[in-house]
């Protein structure tokens, strides 16, 4: 008897991970829970523990190489079982810039081969085959949203179709090939994807910080001794974006073919630059938080995103992005939304400028709030209806809430 | 007070009555006996003096509420022998289009409260027909028949005391016709009269000859006044005798034949024919004249009924609620 | 305005005695007193003794003295001082009012009141929930309202509707609940069911006190990630499926609460329902939280154990998300 260690789907959008080390070697007893192997993916590199006690009896996939979500990555046999079995499945080799083929992931096979008439039915209708499905309800069954999540990742995966490998450029001494990382080619896939997906539409308007700004200037000493927060721009633009996302729940919503889905929970995204490219944090039920608990969190996942400490939790189910560009000192921008949500809000640098106010000239600090939308399910009106209402939090900020 | 003595018409009409009742259920015998009536026949032979003279006592606003053995007063209100006849034979044409037989049937529009088969559960649907009299002012009065056998049943209990309570504009009239069923009236109650329950209740318990079709006339005229004045209910007991089965099915054999014997010799039709005789209200040719228009009702209704159609199975759903 | 369960009641009565003379109620105790539970306080001085008539104690007369006048085109409202009773006049509602539009086609505009439920020791002849045996005879409606707004339109709903309706109005909510009530003449329909709160994991179908618990266990079960969406029946005859498909194809996941007790209770009907018409829909199986089948005990200590609360509601629904 034997059992397969998987390739786990870390995160939404995750479609494979690496083998970066593998913790036991074959032959060796390993005890169930115990950590078998690390891997790394686009988002979080983490240890698989062992799903079952008994021996390692072979590795499938060796360190180094990339193998999609759902592979066999390893066998654990009983305590006496002895000799190698060949691999079952294809897997992966993503060393020298290939495309990665058709997805042949493999499942593991089910404790139970029973499924539920709603499974069988969806299963039926969007052509699956369900013993390509992992399940993660009682005794290992595959269950509605197991089938549901198979179904949305096929989708997804199926978007960009195998390219022929390109030509290699002959060398001349100006140029030079710097080798794709899997974060740059998620990042390609996903932009390219999204701009493929939504029509993208960017409205900005104009936002006079300067109360904020102001009260940053009196309350920063107090609050850092107070609390250890840095107050800046970023939890006053969530918090705004919070309140707005209540009332106009479009803005944090989903296009799909089954309807439009409106998301209950307000989980927003923050795109935090690093060195290699970038990733987006999420800040799970923004709109539920206190400020200084939104604040103090904001600052804490932006520092961990760039240590790549971020875990799985933290980088799932976003349903809205923010962009501190201005942070940066970009001043507008055409932000790209995060599939699969409905809009992304770029908030741009904050100056100090001449600005007419009750018919005189004065000087106030003033941004750009930036905000893409995906046109298929707003119109400019509700959009500018958002943005008026994010901009009137943020003129109008209730400061009592600071405390 | 005294009661009106009626007029040679309305002699006659209660003649016409009689017969055709007697008449009608006779048929339904013979074509029970062919195998064209589907379910039980229940038929009031005896006893038709009881339900013909009290119908005639009331005013044509009154209502009833019949038992099965009360076809005579259902007529007087307005049913037709052809509709009687295709309701027997489960036809469309029926007064329940087929959803209820025999004379499982009723309609408010000609002041008859349909009939069930739970005895006395009429008793005081019959007693609410009152209060709706009473709350709107009517001078209207209804008569809820009953039998020997559904006296013992709590319902019959709780509308006398609930009409008497409240001063309801009530006839009860009882066909004491000695069995229920199989059961004689000594194995029914441990009292001799029905009417002495009246008095338990509160209202007048009157005792009538049931087989003297005058004399229940006479005695439900006094009791319709009663009502119909606001003193509340009265009951009236018609003395009488089941001359046949509880159902056609039911041979009787249980019943004494020297009781029938002598209940057939006070025959209620022909103690009132020989009474008409007596009057010189009736000779043999306007008695003739009656019989064969009767006889020609009967025939035309029973050419009506096998001629029409049974229900349709698609209205099977429709008209479990009202909308 | 912010009334309570019992004063929606009340407000319903009087604005419907008030608007239409045709209405009036009858019941044990409900004029002089007021009502065992006082719903009826006031009435007797603004309506008088002809509109609120204080009935002898007999449930199988004043039943069927309502449905009298109901078939003469009154509209009734009996009030059962504690439906347990209801029993007493089970023959009358069943045989009598149930069966008369599809056989006559006359209408019984009648509604019976039903205080019912549990949870106040009051034994088992006092907390029984009797929708079940009521819920197998066609030709009745049921209804069971929860909240304060719901038990006021459902009343209007139910007085105006001409087919016999069992009114369940639960004891336990009278005093212990209040709500929002619309101003005005606002019906709530009968036959429609209300998602009282949206969500995605597991549909709970419920109805009556069952509500308040189901709302809160919806609330304990938030922070696990798991949604519950509460669907109030609010009418249980006749059962509004399509609410209760648009529910279970979104969750694929049901559970029926019900204080009625699990065997025979109507939870059965629904779930057997669910799997024949939704089976594709389904990713888990159907569950029912209601009480064992044992009378009702007293006991405070008993009658918890007995009784379904928002910590076994939100135990099953855990159960069912995790399926």
């Amino acid at each position: 008897m034997r059992i397969q260690v998987i390739m786990p789907q870390m995160g939404e959008s995750i479609a494979e991970g690496t083998v970066v080390t593998w913790l036991k070697k074959v032959d060796e007893l390993v005890a169930k829970d115990e950590p078998l192997v690390a891997i790394s993916t686009d988002k979080v590199d983490v240890e698989i523990p062992s799903p079952a006690s008994g021996v390692l009896t072979q590795i499938v996939v060796q360190e180094g190489v990339t193998a999609l979500v759902g592979a066999v990555l390893a066998y654990i046999g009983e305590a006496s079982h002895a000799g190698a079995v060949p691999p079952d499945r294809p897997v992966v080799e993503r060393q020298e810039g290939v495309q990665a083929a058709a997805p042949t992931a493999e499942a593991a096979a089910p404790a139970t081969h029973w499924y539920s008439p709603a499974v069988l039915n969806l299963a039926k209708e969007h052509g699956v085959d369900l013993t390509q499905v992992r399940g993660t309800g009682t005794d290992g069954r595959v269950a509605k949203k197991d089938l549901l999540n198979f179904i949305a990742l096929r989708a997804q995966m199926a978007v960009t179709p195998p390219r022929a490998p390109l030509e290699p450029l002959a060398h001349a001494a100006e140029e030079q090939i710097l080798p794709i990382s899997s974060m740059r080619k998620a990042i390609a896939e996903h932009m390219i994807r999204s701009k493929q997906t939504a029509p993208h539409v960017t409205q900005i308007h104009e936002v006079d910080m300067t109360a904020i700004d102001s009260f940053r200037h009196s309350h920063h000493e107090a609050l850092l001794k107070q609390t250890g927060i840095t107050l800046t721009f970023l939890p006053f633009v969530v918090k705004a974006a919070a309140d707005g996302l209540r009332a106009y729940p479009l803005m944090n919503a989903s296009y799909t073919g089954e309807g439009i889905i409106v998301k209950h929970a307000v989980n927003i995204g923050i795109a935090v630059a690093l060195e290699e490219g970038l990733i987006v944090p999420v800040l799970r039920e923004a709109d539920k938080k206190s400020f200084l608990t939104l604040a103090k969190q904001l600052t804490d996942l932006a520092a961990r995103a760039r240590e790549k400490r971020l875990s799985l939790e933290e980088v799932h189910q976003g349903t809205f992005t923010v962009n501190n560009f201005g942070a940066v000192g970009t001043l507008i921008g055409t932000p790209i939304i995060v599939q699969p949500e409905a809009a992304i809000l770029g908030f741009g640098k904050v100056v100090k400028r001449p600005v007419v106010v009750d018919d005189a000239i004065t000087i106030r600090s003033m941004a750009y709030l930036c905000l893409s939308f995906d046109h298929r399910l707003i119109d400019g009106a509700y959009a500018s209806a958002f943005l008026n209402h994010v901009q009137a939090t943020l003129e109008r900020f209730d400061f009592s809430i600071v405390r | 007070m005294g009661v009106q003595q009626p007029t040679p018409d309305e002699l006659l009409n209660i003649y016409y009555f009689l017969k055709l009742t007697r008449g009608l259920e006779q048929r339904v015998i013979t074509l029970y006996r062919q195998g064209k009536i589907v379910g039980g026949v229940y038929l009031g032979t005896g006893e038709e003096a009881i339900a013909v003279g009290s119908a005639v006592a009331l005013e044509p606003d009154d209502v009833i509420a019949p038992t099965h053995r009360d076809l005579g007063a259902n007529l007087l209100k307005g049913i037709t022998p052809k509709e009687y006849m295709a309701q027997y034979l489960a036809k469309q044409t029926g007064l329940t289009r087929g959803r209820d037989g025999n004379v499982h049937f009723g309609d408010i529009t000609r002041g008859i409260i349909g009939f069930i088969s739970p005895m006395a559960d009429l008793l005081p649907v019959a007693a609410g027909v009152g209060l709706a009299f009473k709350l709107r002012h009517e001078r209207r009065v209804v008569a809820a028949f009953f039998g020997d056998g559904a006296s013992s049943r709590g319902d019959f209990h709780e509308a006398l005391n609930l009409a008497a309570v409240l001063k309801l504009p009530v006839i009860f009239i009882c066909h004491n016709n000695q069995y229920a069923y199989s059961t004689p009236l000594s194995h029914q109650m441990a009292i001799e009269h029905v009417a002495d329950r009246a008095n338990a209740y509160g209202m007048p318990g009157i005792i009538v000859d049931g087989n003297d079709v005058l004399a229940v006339r006479d005695a439900v005229s006094l009791a319709a006044a009663r009502a119909r004045t606001g003193e509340g209910p009265s009951l009236v007991e018609g003395k009488t005798m089941r001359m046949r089965g509880h159902a056609e099915h039911d041979d009787a054999s249980y019943v004494p034949p020297a009781l029938l014997e002598e209940w057939r010799r006070r025959d209620p039709i022909d103690r009132f024919v020989a009474y008409l005789w007596d009057q010189k209200v009736l000779d043999d040719a306007s008695a003739k004249a009656i019989d064969d228009r009767i006889a020609g009702e009967i025939e035309e209704a029973v050419l009506f009924a096998e001629s029409s159609p049974l229900p349709d199975a698609k209205d099977l759903l429709d008209g479990v609620y009202a909308s | 305005m912010e009334i309570t369960y019992l004063e929606a009641i009340r407000q319903a009565l009087w604005e419907e005695m008030d608007r239409d003379e045709r209405v009036f109620m009858l019941g044990e105790d409900i004029g002089v007193y007021g009502g065992a539970f006082k719903v009826t306080k006031g009435f007797l001085d603004k309506f008088g003794p002809e509109r609120v008539i204080d009935t002898p104690l007999s449930e199988s007369g004043f039943v069927g003295a309502a449905i009298g006048a109901a078939i003469m085109g009154m509209r009734p409202v009996v009030e059962m001082q504690f439906a347990d009773f209801i029993a007493c006049a089970f023959d009358q509602i069943v045989n009598m009012a149930a069966k008369h539009h599809y056989r006559t086609g006359e209408p019984v505009p009648l509604v019976i009141r039903a205080p019912y439920g549990g949870g106040i020791h009051a034994g088992p002849f006092h907390s029984q929930c009797p929708e079940a045996w009521f819920f197998h005879v066609a030709g009745l409606k049921l209804v069971a309202p929860s909240t304060p707004a719901d038990a006021k339109g459902l009343l209007k709903a139910a007085i105006r509707d001409p087919n016999p309706v069992i009114y369940f109005e639960h004891k336990y909510l009278y005093r212990h609940i209040k709500g929002d009530v619309p101003e005005g003449d606002t019906i709530v329909p009968i036959g429609q069911a209300e998602v009282k709160r949206q969500g995605s994991t597991v549909s709970v179908i419920t109805y009556g006190a069952m509500l308040q618990h189901s709302l809160a266990a919806a609330e304990r079960l938030m922070p696990e990630g798991i949604d519950l969406e509460v669907v109030d029946l609010r009418t249980l005859q006749p059962l509004d499926m399509a609410t209760i498909a648009a529910s279970v194809k979104k969750t694929g996941r049901a559970m029926v609460v019900h204080e009625a007790q699990k065997t025979g209770g109507i939870g059965g009907e629904i779930a057997a329902r669910i799997v024949e018409e939704l089976f594709h829909y389904l990713d888990a199986p159907i569950a029912r939280v209601a009480p064992p089948h044992i009378p009702i005990p007293f006991s405070p200590v008993l009658e918890e154990a007995y009784l379904p609360n928002t910590e076994t509601i939100a135990s099953k629904a855990r159960e069912l998300a995790s399926f």
